[in-house]
C-alpha cells in the first residue's frame, strides 16, 4: 500500500482519464460551461426584475451591482466545486460496465477518485479561464489575490465533498434501477439551501442557525463571501464539511460492501 | 494442486414479476412477488494447472455465471470456489493480478484512445515491469498482426481488429487463469481462426490455464481436451472431447451422393436411421462405429456413389441433440461426482 507502488497507477489514471475528457474537446467544454452560464443568466434576469432597474435600491444590504457580483461568484463556485465524474455510476452500475473494474487490480473508488482529480484540474483550468474573462471586461472590480487563493483553496475541497456524495447517490444504484431523481431533488435542494439563488442574508435568522449544522451553505454561500473577500480563511467550514464527508465515506463503504454482494453484472 | 475448484457451487437470482403497463408498476411498489431463479445449481468442478477447458452448454444455462463466480464479479450463493488458492469473491488484489478475463461481448477497452494507451494504463494497473510489458506487447502485436493499429483509436477498428487488441490488453500481465467468454462471437471466419490460432499459440507457450466459452463448436473443437457441459444450471458432461462426441451412441455420421436416384433400394439403409433428400440421390446415415468399414464399402460398391464424408465435427451435432433434449444428459446426474453420462 505505499505510495511509490500507487503512484504510478494514479498518475496513468488521471492521464488517460484527461485524455478521455478532452477526447471531445468542445463538447467537454460546452458540457460544463453551459449549464453554468444558462443558470447564471436565469438568475441575472430573475434579481434585474426584482430590483427593477433600480441601482439605490438595496435588499438586505445588497444593491443590484452586488446581487449580480454575488452570482458571478455562485458560478465560479459551481465551476469549481460541482463535479460531475461520478454522474454516471448509477448506470454503469444497471448496465454491468462496473465488472471490468472489479477485476482489475485497481479498486473501483481509486479508479473514480483518479478520475475526479482529473477532472477537477481541467474544471479548475477552465475556472481561472473564465474569471479572467469576466474580469478582463470588468465586472469583478474587487478582486482580490488572497481572497482568490482562499476560494479556489476552498472550493477544490467543496468539490471533494460533492464527489463523494455523488458518489454515494452512484452506488445507491445497486437498489434502484435509476438514480437520477435523487441527483434532481439534491441539485433542487442545493440550489436553495446553500445559497446558489437567494443568498443566506435573506433567510430567516432560524433557519440559516440550522442550515449552519448542514453542509449546504458550506458548498455556495460561504465559499462566495470568500471570493468576495468577506470572510478570509475558513477554519468552521472546513471542519464542518470534514466530519459530513467522513460520515458520507462510511456510508459509501458500507452501502458498497452491501451492494457488491447483489451486483449481478447484467449483460455481462 | 489444482488450478480451479469448486465444490456445491450455487448462484441464486431474485427478481420480481411485474405485470406490463403503468398500474403493473404501481402494484409492484407495495406488493412485489418475487421469483428465484437458479442460474447455477450445486457445481463441482476440478481443473489442472495448464488445461483448457471448454465450459458448453445454451444460452441462458449459466456458463456466463460461472465465469462470473470464477472472476470474482458476482459472489455465489453458497458452495466454495478455489482459484490459485484464492476465494475470488474476497477479490484479493493478488488473485485479480492473477487472472484475465476476455468478454467477447463487451469492450473493456477504452473507446476513445489508442489501444495502446490502454495497455499502458494496465501496466500500471497490474504493476508488470517494463521490459517485461515491452516484449509482450511486441511479441503479441507480431503474432496477431496488429503491430500498426496499436496507436490507432480503439473506436476505429474493425469488430476482429478490437478483439485482438482485447485478448492483448488481458494478457499483458501474464496472468495464470484465463477466463475467455465467447471470444469469437461475431467475428468473421478468418479472424476466427487468427483469434484460435492465437491461444493455441499462447498457451503452448505459457501453459496458462484456460476456460472458454463459445457457441462455435470450432472453437472448442481446435482448442480444447476437455469439455464441461452446462444445462439448467446442472453439470451434464464432464471429460475429454472424444468421449463427448459419443455420448449419444458410438456411431458416426457419414453422408453419400449417388450419381442418380436409388428409391428403390432404400430397404438396405434402414438400419442406419436415414435422412434422404427429396429425389434420392443424398443421405445422411448413423453407422454404428464397428461396422463403419464394412458397411461404407458395401454401400460404394453396391450403388452409384460420387461422393462421401464423415461429419467433421460430431460435437456439433452432440450438442444441439442435448440442447433440444438436454433430459439425455442430465437423467441420471445426481451424484454430482465426476464423468457422469447418460
Amino acid at each position: 500500500m505505499s505510495f511509490e507502488k500507487n503512484f504510478p497507477k494514479w498518475w496513468q489514471t488521471i492521464k488517460i482519464s484527461w485524455s478521455n475528457y478532452t477526447a471531445y474537446r468542445m463538447n467537454f467544454f460546452l458540457q460544463i460551461i453551459g449549464p453554468a452560464l444558462v443558470f447564471f443568466f436565469v438568475k441575472y434576469n430573475l434579481w434585474s426584475s426584482i430590483y427593477d432597474g433600480d441601482a439605490h435600491m438595496t435588499i438586505k444590504g445588497y444593491n443590484l451591482d452586488q446581487m449580480i457580483t454575488y452570482h458571478i461568484w455562485s458560478m465560479i463556485v459551481g465551476l469549481v466545486a460541482q463535479g460531475m465524474s461520478a454522474l454516471n455510476l448509477a448506470e454503469d452500475i444497471r448496465m454491468g460496465r462496473i465488472s471490468s473494474y472489479l477485476i482489475y487490480p485497481i479498486d473501483f473508488w481509486e479508479y473514480h477518485t483518479a478520475g475526479f482529480i482529473a477532472f477537477e484540474t481541467l474544471q479548475l483550468f477552465i475556472s481561472a479561464l473564465t474569471i479572467t474573462v469576466i474580469a478582463v471586461f470588468g465586472f469583478l472590480p474587487d478582486i482580490t489575490f488572497t481572497s482568490l487563493i482562499f476560494g479556489f483553496t476552498y472550493c477544490v475541497y467543496v468539490s471533494l465533498f460533492w464527489f463523494i456524495l455523488q458518489y454515494l447517490t452512484g452506488i445507491i444504484g445497486f437498489w434502484l434501477e435509476e438514480t437520477w431523481i435523487l441527483r434532481v431533488i439534491l441539485s433542487i435542494l442545493t440550489a436553495f439551501l446553500s445559497g446558489a439563488i437567494i443568498p443566506l442574508e435573506l433567510y430567516p435568522e432560524w433557519l440559516v442557525t440550522l442550515l449552519n449544522y448542514t453542509p449546504f451553505p458550506y458548498l455556495t454561500f460561504y465559499p462566495i463571501k470568500m471570493f468576495m473577500g468577506e470572510i478570509g480563511f475558513f477554519p468552521k467550514g472546513y471542519l464542518m464539511l470534514g466530519a459530513w464527508m467522513v460520515i458520507l465515506l462510511f456510508l459509501n463503504k458500507w452501502i458498497w460492501k452491501k451492494g457488491i454482494r447483489m451486483y449481478t453484472a447484467a449483460g455481462m | 494442486m489444482s488450478m480451479i475448484s469448486t465444490s456445491g457451487l450455487t448462484k441464486n437470482f431474485k427478481s420480481y414479476k411485474k405485470a406490463p403497463g403503468f398500474m403493473g408498476s404501481l402494484r409492484a411498489l407495495y406488493k412485489r412477488d418475487y421469483i428465484t431463479k437458479t442460474a447455477v445449481n450445486s457445481f463441482d468442478l476440478t481443473i489442472q494447472k495448464g488445461e483448457i477447458v471448454g465450459l458448453l452448454g445454451p444460452n441462458g444455462a449459466g456458463k456466463t455465471t460461472l465465469m462470473k463466480m470464477f472472476t470474482g464479479i458476482i459472489v455465489p450463493s453458497n458452495g466454495d470456489i478455489k482459484i490459485a488458492g484464492y476465494v475470488p469473491a474476497e477479490r484479493d488484489k493478488t488473485f485479480r493480478k492473477k487472472i484475465a478475463l476476455v468478454m467477447g461481448q463487451k469492450s473493456q477497452l477504452w473507446w476513445d484512445i489508442p489501444a495502446m494507451d490502454s495497455f499502458l494504463l494496465l501496466q500500471k494497473f497490474y504493476e508488470v515491469p517494463d521490459a517485461d510489458f515491452k516484449a509482450r506487447v511486441e511479441q503479441m502485436s507480431e503474432l496477431l498482426d496488429v503491430k500498426d493499429l496499436l496507436h490507432v483509436h480503439v473506436r476505429k477498428l474493425s469488430l476482429g481488429e478490437r478483439m485482438k487488441m482485447e485478448l492483448m490488453a488481458s494478457l499483458l500481465h501474464n496472468p495464470e487463469v484465463i477466463f475467455l467468454d465467447e471470444p469469437t462471437i461475431g467475428l468473421d471466419l478468418v479472424a476466427q481462426e487468427n483469434i484460435r490460432q492465437f491461444i493455441k499459440e499462447y498457451h503452448r507457450q505459457n501453459n496458462t490455464t484456460i476456460i472458454l466459452t463459445s457457441h462455435y463448436m470450432a472453437d472448442v473443437h481446435a482448442l480444447c481436451k476437455r469439455l464441461v457441459l452446462i444445462l439448467q444450471g446442472k453439470k451434464g458432461f464432464d471429460g475429454p472431447i472424444e468421449e463427448f462426441e459419443q455420448i449419444l451412441g458410438r456411431e458416426k455420421s457419414v453422408s453419400f451422393s449417388f450419381s442418380e436416384s436409388i428409391h428403390d433400394y432404400t430397404d438396405f439403409f434402414e438400419n442406419f436411421s436415414p435422412e434422404w433428400n427429396a429425389d434420392f440421390t443424398k443421405v445422411d446415415l448413423r453407422i454404428p462405429m464397428e461396422a463403419l468399414r464394412e458397411i461404407s464399402g458395401k454401400v460404394i460398391n453396391k450403388f452409384p456413389v460420387i461422393e462421401f464424408n464423415t461429419e467433421k465435427m460430431p460435437i456439433e451435432r452432440v450438442m444441439k441433440t442435448l440442447m433440444e433434449k438436454p433430459e439425455l444428459a442430465l437423467g441420471n446426474s445426481s451424484s454430482g461426482e465426476q464423468t457422469h453420462v447418460l
